[in-house]
């Protein structure tokens, strides 16, 4: 296994961006990636490029694969057929490359860790194998903390936070690990609306740093405020590209059938997209 | 229509059976009690033997097997339950032990609760053919008193209460088959005299131990019979059953008396593990005192059948002389 | 002065207890704890074996026996997992019985069909000999444990992060599949080492109850792997001189017993975590939110009539709201120990004037509050401050000003009389 854990980012100490030069590869290649849970099949045929740095939206109706999807590029789920390429190199290659931010049901948050524990996670990835984070990657961890606001919250036990706090842990422990790409699975479920902007304030920051965060989203009606392209899934690609082209209420009729509650919802989104256009 | 007459046949019909089975099972439970004191042959089968010879006994332990075979001769085909090495105590029938109960026409098992665990299966045996526990032929004056109603049932070591239980067999086989009698009876007189011979030399042999060593260690508390008929002192470092565990106090307590009683060696089983014989040899050695293991003498269990300690005799022998040369 | 033999089941215990308190405090974490009982029960087979292909009793070949048929029903448990539907819990089960049974079978077979069979002492192995531990035996736990404690300083972080969040490990490129192994792999080690001593019945409990308990005294890893450690030596201890002091106390189930009365202590006594805090707090918090609606309701008795303030009836209050009356006569009590009212000749309830400022106080920021969630949706906070308002005080300033305004405009605002 060619794992990077344990090679240094070429990252500066104390700011989010990377290595800025132009990619020569697309940052991220799905080539007709498949993938079945229990003989079913969740994901078909999907083909995705995103060439450049951009914030993407992931939006679809439940059980569409999205966080499948996100799961099937980052290897957790194993992949039926088709291929995925990062920077046009495997996975395996690539993942100092990757920040995640997992759903939060996933958690235990009955475990013995503190708020600045679970950031300092972020930084093994750089540390490798046997080394313990010390000061710097403290200060860091730190540092990602402030970012998020919650720098206060930093000996708590996890299991003592808020949701829109421990939300934005984890976004923290994302940032400490210094990526290119970024995965999120639904940041913003279920949490206030102060953690909701400070999320997205800080994908806003995210990509004028020229990194790329791909973000299963719920919200129909945010789409086009907060992404620059979008893809719509339902088990298979109903379209993906930049929002004002993709986000039409064709697509979203084909991406969510005849669902009413949910066609009004994307019947406002386009309005609210209308009024900010 | 149907009703009417089935009503009055199938009711009494399953309570009678309900009945039955109650009855039946009360009838083990106090089988199993009454089993352990009186003389085992009580509600046994009173059947005569008519069928092909050699009569099929089935026998727990090496002893009763050797003790049937000596008085049944010929006429005898002996099943052995339990081999060599196998702790009579923690033994548990399986189905083919049980096929080999059913098949026998007579059986004969130690008793006193030697073979704790299968007593339930003996009363159900003792309606169908004759069962006899050989060791509760010995009056419970001569047996040892181990509290709650119950007596120590490792009788072997003394050969001449063990004498006693040929009566147990010869009378057994002679009453369940009459035209043989008379050579069970002289067969037994014969084995009889053998192990007055025994006894004799135990009692002599034993003699030879110096006064300050006369103290047998050994893993369970089974030789107290042996102590008592030849003059030992018998100390054990487990309870009269294989399956209890010894706590640190005792550890101590034996180290304690090891050492200052200056013995010289701990004996191990054939029949159960040694397991805390290294960590008494180790405590002594950790006070200066040398212990060793003075070898392996047979408790529960005789030795391989076709050596001489496959018998009763030779496995007496062995026994002793073990101890002798290790404590003279 | 101890003697030999006491030191030397001391010794032994206390390492596996504090062994075992280390591995077993990962393993509980990792909702682990019930195959480390199915492990110690697959290693029977393991021991059987062993003894069945050697021939004789070789205690470290009937160990690695033993490792080895406890890692493979762990696997077994794993695969099933993965392939099948089946869940975790009825995996377990299944090893755990499956083994056993087979362990016991064979356990059986050798005892009577083969001539030495006894001697193996297998039974020995299912409920322990711990006063029986020899020198060589206490070496060997030494080993282990050492072994367990350098991986686990080694890989601290490693298994940490895999234990909490195996998937965003395996993101990261930890290999997660293999650290778990390893984890399981240390789990195993302990509890065959452990079963000369304890047996495989009580192994289990070794693993589980100090890291249970530890788990009720701390909220981070590192103290409660110590703390975890400290109980599993301390039991091991305790239970040794029990049965060194007493007669007739095996020192395998002493120690499980000594296990279970810390685990009881933990449970009831440990602060914030433990029963009788939680009981305690509870009713803190209870008796908080009364007080506070205590002050709300004498306040809006008087609102009308202020800024005139009269002495209250006891009847009056408690038909205000619906509360018990105990409870009301409860507050009103602890309210005039803290001099928010005093109580006239016949025995009305009269607000003072630090009672005045407080129970304004306390008005504006429920109403605060009120509009506050009203306005603005959701609220993260907890009960109690939800309750108070307090997070009221972190709003910006802007924010609250005008939320007083809006409070001003309807006539909600609370002012204190002027007496």
């Amino acid at each position: 296994m060619t794992a990077q854990v344990g090679d240094r980012a070429p990252a500066s100490e104390t700011d989010l961006s990377g290595d800025s030069s132009p990619p020569v590869q697309p940052v991220l290649d799905v080539h007709d990636v498949t993938v079945a849970y229990h003989r079913k099949p969740v994901l078909w045929d999907i083909d995705l490029t995103i060439p450049t740095p951009r914030l993407v939206g992931i939006v679809g109706p439940n059980g569409a694969g999205k966080s499948t999807l996100i799961k099937a590029i980052l290897g957790l789920v194993p992949i039926a057929s088709g291929g995925v390429r990062i920077f046009g190199e495997e996975l395996s290659r690539q993942r100092r490359l990757i920040g995640y931010v997992p759903q939060r049901e996933s958690i235990d948050w009955d475990f013995p860790v503190s708020v600045l524990d679970v950031v300092l996670m972020g930084t093994y990835g750089e540390l490798g194998w046997l080394r313990r984070p010390g000061r710097k990657q403290r200060a860091w961890a730190m540092q990602c903390l402030e970012k998020v606001g919650v720098a206060d919250l930093a000996r708590r036990q996890i299991g003592q936070l808020s949701g829109g706090q421990q939300q934005r842990v984890f976004l923290a422990r994302a940032l400490a690990q210094r990526a290119q790409i970024y995965f999120m699975d639904e940041p913003t479920a279920g949490v206030d609306a102060a953690t909701e902007q400070v999320v997205f304030d800080l994908l806003r920051e995210l990509r004028q740093a020229e990194k790329t965060v791909l973000v299963v989203h719920h919200d129909l009606r945010t789409v086009s405020r907060y992404f620059d392209d979008v893809v719509l899934l339902n088990m298979r690609l109903v379209a993906s590209g930049p929002v004002e082209q993709v986000f039409t209420p064709q697509n979203l009729q084909k991406a969510y059938g005849g669902r009413l509650a949910i066609l009004e919802d994307a019947g406002e989104a386009l309005r609210v997209q209308e009024r900010s256009a | 229509m149907r009703k009417l007459i089935l009503r009055p046949i199938l009711y009494p019909l399953a309570t009678g059976w309900l009945v039955a089975v109650c009855a039946g099972c009360g009838d083990a439970r106090e089988g199993a009690t009454h089993d352990q004191h009186a003389n085992g042959d009580t509600k046994t089968s009173a059947a005569i033997f008519g069928g092909d010879y050699p009569i099929k006994v089935t026998c727990t332990t090496g002893m009763v097997a050797d003790l049937v075979r000596h008085v049944g001769g010929d006429q005898v085909d002996v099943t052995q339950l339990m081999r060599e090495g196998v702790d009579p105590h923690l033994f548990q029938a399986e189905p083919a032990d049980i096929s080999a109960l059913n098949r026998a026409d007579a059986i004969f098992y130690s008793g006193l609760h030697l073979e704790g665990k299968l007593v339930d299966i003996f009363s159900g045996m003792r309606r169908k053919k004759p069962t006899s526990a050989v060791a509760e032929r010995i009056d419970e004056s001569r047996l040892l008193d181990v509290g709650a109603g119950l007596y120590d049932p490792h009788v072997w070591f003394d050969v001449e209460l063990w004498s006693v239980c040929i009566s147990a067999v010869s009378d057994t086989l002679s009453k369940f088959d009459p035209p043989h009698a008379t050579d069970y009876q002289s067969r037994a007189d014969l084995y009889r005299k053998e192990l007055v011979a025994l006894h004799e030399y135990c009692v002599s042999e034993m003699a030879t131990i110096p006064e300050g060593q006369r103290v047998l260690v050994t893993a369970h508390d089974a030789f107290h019979y042996m102590g008592r008929a030849y003059g030992l002192d018998v100390k054990a470092i487990q309870g009269i059953s294989t399956e209890s565990e010894p706590g640190v106090k005792e550890i101590n307590e034996l180290v304690e008396f090891l050492t200052t009683n200056g013995i010289r060696a701990v004996f191990v089983e054939s029949s159960v593990p040694d397991a805390n014989m290294a960590s008494l040899i180790e405590g002594c050695a950790s006070r200066g005192h040398e212990l060793e293991r003075g070898g392996v003498l047979f408790s529960d269990a005789m030795g391989e059948l076709g050596t001489p300690e496959g018998t009763y005799v030779g496995m007496v022998r062995h026994n002793v002389e073990t101890i002798v040369q290790a404590l003279r | 002065m101890i003697n030999y033999n006491t030191m030397i089941v001391l010794v032994g215990a206390s390492l596996l207890g504090a062994s075992s308190g280390l591995v077993g405090a990962f393993a509980v974490l990792r909702r682990r704890a019930l195959a480390g009982d199915a492990l110690a029960h697959a290693a029977l087979p393991g021991l059987c074996l062993a003894f069945l292909v050697l021939g004789e009793r070789n205690l470290s070949a009937m160990l690695f026996g033993a490792f080895l048929t406890g890692l493979l029903g762990i696997s077994v448990v794993s695969g099933l997992r993965h392939t099948t539907r089946i869940k975790e819990d009825a995996a377990i089960g299944i090893v755990l019985s499956v083994f056993y049974g087979a362990g016991i079978a064979l356990s059986s077979f050798i005892q009577k069909q083969t001539a030495f069979g006894s001697k193996a002492g297998l039974h020995t192995y299912i409920l322990g000999k711990t006063a029986g531990m020899i020198l060589a035996d206490v070496y060997l736990i030494g080993a282990a444990s050492l072994f367990c404690l350098l991986l686990i300083l080694v890989l601290y972080k490693e298994f940490k992060v895999v234990a909490f969040d195996s998937g965003f490990a395996s993101v990261q490129g930890w290999p997660s599949v293999l650290i778990d192994l390893l984890l399981m792999a240390m789990i195993a080690v302990t509890v065959v080492i452990g079963l000369p001593a304890v047996g495989v019945v009580m192994m289990a409990a070794l693993l589980i109850i100090p890291a249970a308990s530890a788990r009720f005294w701390t909220d981070r890893l590192g103290p409660m792997l110590g703390l975890s450690s400290l109980f599993g030596l301390t039991i091991g201890a305790v239970g040794t001189l029990m049965s060194a002091s007493f007669s007739r106390l095996p020192a395998g189930p002493v120690i499980v017993m000594a296990g279970t009365i810390v685990f009881l202590v933990s449970l009831l006594a440990a602060p914030r975590r433990g029963i009788v805090a939680r009981q305690l707090s509870a009713r803190r918090e209870r008796r908080q939110m009364a007080l506070r609606a205590t002050c709300r309701a004498l306040y809006e008795l008087l609102e009308a009539e202020l800024p005139q303030v009269r002495p209250l009836e006891f009847d009056e209050i408690l038909s205000h709201k619906s509360w018990q009356r105990q409870e009301l006569a409860a507050c009103l009590t602890q309210l005039e120990k803290e001099g928010v009212i005093s109580r006239t000749a016949i025995g009305a309830f009269l607000l003072t004037e630090q009672g005045q400022k407080q129970v304004v106080e306390t008005v504006r920021l429920r109403r605060l509050s009120e509009l506050y969630q009203h306005q603005y949706g959701s609220f993260e906070g907890t009960l109690d401050e939800l309750d108070a308002g307090t997070f009221i005080e972190e709003l910006p300033r802007e924010l609250v000003a005008t939320l007083e305004e809006e409070l001003k405009s309807s006539g909600r605002f609370p002012a204190a009389g002027a007496v």
